[in-house]
C-alpha cells in the first residue's frame, strides 16, 4: 500500500480542495497510519504555535528615534539639491532649445556641450531622488530586488563605457554624439530604477 | 501568532505620521514585543532580530502616509518585519551554506534521551526552512505570499515545508515505525 507522503498530508492541511486531493482523502479514511501521521503534523504545528515567544532583551525606542529624526534631516536637505539640480537642468535645457538659437545660430560642439550638461543635471537629480529614496534600507520582495540588480548591473556596464569614452580621443568628431546617447541611456536607466523602487513601494503599501 | 490590537489605533496613526514622538512611542510600546519576537524566530541571532526591530520601525514611521488602513496596522507592520527579516537572511545568505548535514548530527531514534526539543530542532533547520515553517504555520501566510516574499515560487515554499517537517519530525523521534 502506498502511503500519503508528507507533502501530501501539508496539502490536506491547506484550505480548498485540489486536485488530487479526493483520492489523498479517500485514502486517508482507510489508513490509520496516514491518520496517525496527520495528527502527528498538527499536534507538531500546534507546539510551534505554543513555543514561547521570545522577548526583546532592550529597549531600543531612543536609537529609534534618533535614527528617524536624522534620516528626515537628509531627506529635507536631499529634496533641496535635488531641487537646485533639476532648476539647473530646466534652465540648462532654456538655453538649449531658445528660440532664437537656431541651427545656424550657435556652435554645434557648444549646443551639444549644453545638452550634455543637461542631461548630467538630470541624471544627477535621479540619483538624488534614489538616494532620498534609500532603497537600501527599505523591505524589497525577491523579484523587485532581482529586476533592480539587473537595472543596477546595466548601470555599472554603461558607467564603464562613459568611462571609457572619457579617455577617448577629444579630437573625435563622434565623442560629442556618443557621449550624449550613453548619458541619454543612463537617464532612461535611472528613471527604470527609480520607478521600479517606487512602483514596488506603493504596490507592498509601503 | 496572535493578531496584536493598539488602543486608539485611529487617533495615534495620523500623529505618528506627522512625526510626533508619543504617539512613535505608543506604536513602539505596542508592537516591539511581537516584532522582536517574529524577527527573532527568522533570523539566526538576537543582534539579527534587533537589527530587524531597528529597521522595521525606521520602515513603519517612514511609511505610515502610505499605510491604507484597509487591513489590520498589525498586519501591516508585521508584513514589513517579515520583509525585511527575510532581507537580513539574504544579506547573510552564507549561513544556509552552513546548514548542518541531515546525518551528521542526527540522535539515533533508540535513544529517546537524545531527542531534541523543539525549540532545538526549529534552530537547526536552515534559515530559509525555518522561515517558511514559522511564516507558514505559525504566522498562517499562504505558500502564495511567502513565495512572493522570498522571491520565489509556490512550489518552491511548499517544498521546504514538506523537507523541514520531514527534518523536524526525523529529529524529533516522531518517524512512524515501518
Amino acid at each position: 500500500m502506498n502511503h500519503l507522503t508528507l507533502e501530501q498530508l501539508l496539502d490536506l492541511r491547506e484550505p480548498g480542495l485540489e486536485p488530487g486531493q479526493a483520492a489523498a482523502r479517500e485514502h486517508l479514511a482507510d489508513c490509520p497510519r496516514c491518520q496517525a501521521e496527520l495528527d502527528r503534523l498538527g499536534q507538531r504545528v500546534a507546539r510551534l504555535k505554543a513555543l514561547p515567544a521570545p522577548r526583546p532583551s532592550r529597549d531600543q525606542f531612543r536609537e529609534i528615534r534618533s535614527r528617524h529624526v536624522a534620516e528626515r534631516r537628509r531627506r529635507s536637505a536631499a529634496r533641496s539639491v535635488a531641487l537646485v539640480l533639476a532648476l539647473a537642468a530646466t534652465v540648462a535645457l532654456a538655453v538649449v532649445l531658445r528660440p532664437g538659437a537656431g541651427p545656424g545660430d550657435a556652435d554645434p560642439g557648444s549646443s551639444a556641450a549644453s545638452e550634455l550638461a543637461a542631461i548630467r543635471a538630470q541624471s544627477q537629480a535621479l540619483e538624488e531622488t534614489l538616494r532620498e529614496y534609500n532603497p537600501d534600507s527599505r523591505a524589497i520582495d525577491g523579484r523587485t530586488a532581482a529586476i533592480a540588480d539587473r537595472i543596477e548591473d546595466q548601470l555599472s556596464s554603461l558607467d564603464r563605457q562613459i568611462e571609457l569614452l572619457d579617455l577617448m580621443n577629444l579630437a573625435d568628431p563622434m565623442r560629442d554624439t556618443r557621449q550624449l546617447r550613453l548619458w541619454r541611456e543612463r537617464v532612461g536607466l535611472l528613471d527604470a530604477l527609480v520607478d521600479v523602487h517606487l512602483t514596488r513601494a506603493s504596490y507592498a503599501g509601503l | 501568532m496572535e493578531s496584536v490590537r493598539l488602543v486608539q489605533e485611529e487617533a495615534l496613526v495620523p500623529l505618528a505620521r506627522g512625526g510626533d514622538p508619543a504617539a512613535q512611542e505608543a506604536l513602539y510600546r505596542a508592537f516591539s514585543g511581537p516584532v522582536y519576537g517574529l524577527a527573532r524566530r527568522i533570523c539566526r541571532t538576537r543582534e539579527d532580530a534587533e537589527d530587524v526591530v531597528q529597521e522595521t520601525f525606521l520602515e513603519v514611521f517612514r511609511s505610515l502616509g502610505r499605510f491604507r488602513g484597509d487591513g489590520s496596522l498589525w498586519g501591516w507592520v508585521r508584513s514589513i518585519t517579515a520583509s525585511k527579516a527575510l532581507m537580513r537572511l539574504r544579506r547573510n545568505k552564507y549561513r544556509d551554506a552552513d546548514e548542518l548535514s541531515d546525518d551528521v548530527a542526527t540522535p539515533p531514534r533508540e535513544q529517546p534521551a537524545l531527542r531534541m526539543d523543539l525549540e532545538a530542532a526549529l534552530e537547526r533547520l536552515s534559515d530559509t526552512a525555518r522561515a517558511v515553517v514559522w511564516l507558514h504555520d505559525v504566522e498562517g501566510y499562504t505558500h502564495d505570499e511567502i513565495g512572493q516574499l522570498m522571491g520565489k515560487s509556490v512550489s518552491f515554499s511548499k517544498s521546504q515545508l514538506a523537507r523541514a517537517h520531514a527534518r523536524l519530525r526525523r529529529w524529533l523521534g516522531e518517524e512512524v515505525a515501518t
